[in-house]
């Protein structure tokens, strides 16, 4: 039982990375049509912003935390400038493999400049340890699950309660119609990929303290953040929460209940099983066939 | 279309590689080799992708299936090469319909992610089925292949096989374009409604050109097998599916030549970004990048008409320049 309580947080904590980092993915897709394959590699980049700053230039935590988000803010301008504007007319294809082609710049950009020995990113509650029934559970994968909260409760709020949140979904419902009620729409969009960067930064901050920080890290949570979105829905945010906690405590609970070796066998083997069954997942967007 | 432009393709194949084969180190010749059995797999992912319009990004679980079929049925079962090719080629078409049937239902990035899926599932039970794949160590003393007695252990050799290979499926790869059956496909990928109101059976079509796709992948797998001799699980993870696809799409999607200059180029560039040092990767995802946003239709769009777009979609300027082409 113990065990069982341990692994559920655990499973949790390494759920919400995947589900913040899933719902940068959803916000740039259904803002801008994009299938962002560097996603992974975002979170990487949130991971060692955390590192240049909290490891290399020694900031106290606030601050360096703050750093690393602007820095990811930045980057994501940069990537909407870089990426998005020059492709945004080709065909989806063309758009995917030019994430691929980002990805592998961003990760080869990232081990020129930190090496392939991993870092330990250090945590502000990691000298915390709750007991629970007997079990012994870190401080920082509590604060995760509830910094993960948070964010989806602010991401609500941004999305359903500020213009500038609304003006956002309407961008993302139509274009056209959003630019003829006067929508700046490029400054919406732009924004989109900024806060995709921003959440896979505070993922990636998050994820650090977890696994060892390392230049390769970026492919694997982009798989994860991929299964998580089919299984939830693609397109939508819930369904990104939902999939991406789904994910987590099968990666978590199958690796100790059924098999390490094949423990990411089992996301993927439900994640081509939604596909086929009902591939607008949980919550997902209705699949139009577009003739 | 006439039988010439296949064996254009064929001889100029043929001629260029054999005149290469004999001015480069052994080491460039490696990498031609490379070069040519990835060209072979790409012509397959052309049909898919090229001209059926399927977004695959499960290419290289195809390659490693040929390849792991020849390396179990070499060295577990003692079979013949020559007899271990075919049968390989045959198990991987009919793991592709397996897989087809189900997974083809699917559109653009759905069926893209699900073709993802399955490369990382076949990566994983490759690293982790000991027993039989030999797991992450792989499968080592694959036998060499023997024409005549004349084993083919040297890259020059090897390379006049691989070339003669590439020749004979580019050429019949374009006879395919031609015929109805690749008129079909690209009719498929334009407009599936369409294509299904003029009795094309649009499930059909596409099941065939992704069996036809896979059974490309698994010649080029197999003979990667009898080329290194050696294979392992991370020789077809799903990163290599995506730079089978990078190179279709730098080389020009729906076309052959296309397809063969991309593989040339994607495998060759980070040679020559060398001067670059350690920093040549990062610039190798700028590079093509650069390809995606300067050259739309890729390295064989660059002597087409402007308004010949990527789609294939002629404008009207360029249709009239195309049908006065074709009068004699």
């Amino acid at each position: 039982m113990t065990d069982l309580i341990q692994l559920l947080i655990n499973g949790l904590a390494i759920g919400s990375v995947y589900a913040l980092a899933a719902i940068g993915f959803v916000i740039v897709y259904s803002a801008t049509g994009v299938v962002n394959f560097a996603a992974g590699q975002f979170v990487m980049f949130g991971t060692f912003a955390g590192v240049a700053m909290l490891l290399n230039a020694q900031l106290p935590w606030p601050v360096g935390y703050g750093a690393a988000l602007l820095a990811m803010a930045l980057f994501g301008a940069l990537f909407f400038v870089v990426l998005y504007l020059p492709l945004r007319a080709s065909p989806v294809v063309t758009i995917i493999i030019g994430t691929v082609a980002i990805g592998i710049t961003m990760q080869n950009a990232a081990l020129l400049a930190f090496g392939s020995w991993p870092f330990r990113l250090p945590s502000p509650v990691e000298s915390v340890n709750l007991t629970i029934a007997g079990a012994t559970i870190s401080g920082h994968a509590v604060a995760v699950v509830i910094v993960t909260a948070l964010m989806v409760a602010l991401l609500w709020l941004l999305f359903f309660r500020t213009s500038l949140g609304i003006g956002m979904r309407a961008v993302a419902q139509d274009i056209k119609a959003a630019r003829l009620m006067g929508l700046k729409v490029n400054r919406l969009l732009a924004l989109s990929w900024i806060l995709a960067a921003l959440l896979a930064g505070i993922a990636g901050l998050m994820l650090g303290p977890m696994w060892f920080a390392d230049t390769s890290m970026g492919d694997p949570i982009a798989l994860k953040a991929f299964a998580a979105t089919i299984i939830g829905g693609f397109g939508s945010l819930p369904g990104a929460i939902v999939g991406g906690l789904f994910v987590g405590l099968s990666e978590v609970l199958g690796a100790s209940y059924v098999s390490s070796a094949y423990k990411d066998l089992i996301s993927f083997g439900i994640m081509i099983l939604f596909l086929l069954v009902r591939p607008q997942g949980v919550f997902g967007e209705r699949i139009q066939d577009r003739g | 279309m006439s039988i010439r432009v296949p064996l254009l393709v064929g001889a100029v194949i043929l001629i260029a590689g054999l005149t290469l084969s004999m001015l480069l180190t052994d080491y460039h010749l490696r990498l031609l080799n490379l070069a040519a059995l990835s060209a072979i797999a790409v012509i397959g992912l052309n049909f898919a992708f090229g001209y059926a319009g399927l977004i695959s990004l499960g290419h290289a679980a195809f390659v490693g299936a040929g390849a792991y079929g020849v390396a179990l049925l070499t060295t577990l079962f003692a079979w013949s090469p020559w007899l271990a090719l075919p049968a390989a080629v045959a198990g991987t078409a009919v793991l592709a319909m397996l897989i087809g049937v189900p997974l083809l239902r699917l559109k653009g990035h759905y069926l893209a992610l699900a073709t993802l899926g399955f490369n990382v599932s076949f990566s994983i039970v490759a690293a982790n089925w000991i027993e039989v794949t030999g797991g992450t160590n792989g499968i080592s003393r694959i036998p060499e292949l023997q024409i005549a007695g004349h084993a083919l252990t040297d890259e020059r050799s090897y390379l006049w096989f691989a070339l003669l290979v590439l020749a004979v499926s580019a050429a019949v790869a374009a006879l395919i374009h031609g015929s109805r059956h690749g008129r079909a496909m690209i009719a498929v990928r334009d407009d599936e409604t369409a294509s299904s109101m003029t009795g094309i059976d649009v499930p059909r079509v596409k099941l065939a050109a992704f069996v036809l796709s896979s059974v490309y992948a698994a010649v080029a797998g197999g003979l990667f097998a009898f080329h290194m001799r050696f294979i392992s699980p991370e020789d077809f993870g799903y990163a290599h599916s995506i730079t089978y696809l990078a190179m279709l799409v730098v080389g020009g999607e729906g076309s052959i030549v296309g397809a063969i200059l991309g593989a040339l180029l994607v495998t060759f560039l980070p040679e020559w970004l060398r001067f670059l040092g350690s920093a040549y990767l990062a610039f190798f995802g700028l590079f093509v990048l650069a390809i995606l946003i300067f050259l739309p239709s890729g390295l064989a769009g660059i002597r087409r008409p402007r308004s010949f777009r990527r789609h294939g979609l002629m404008k009207w300027p360029a249709l009239v320049a195309a049908s006065k082409e074709a009068r004699p």
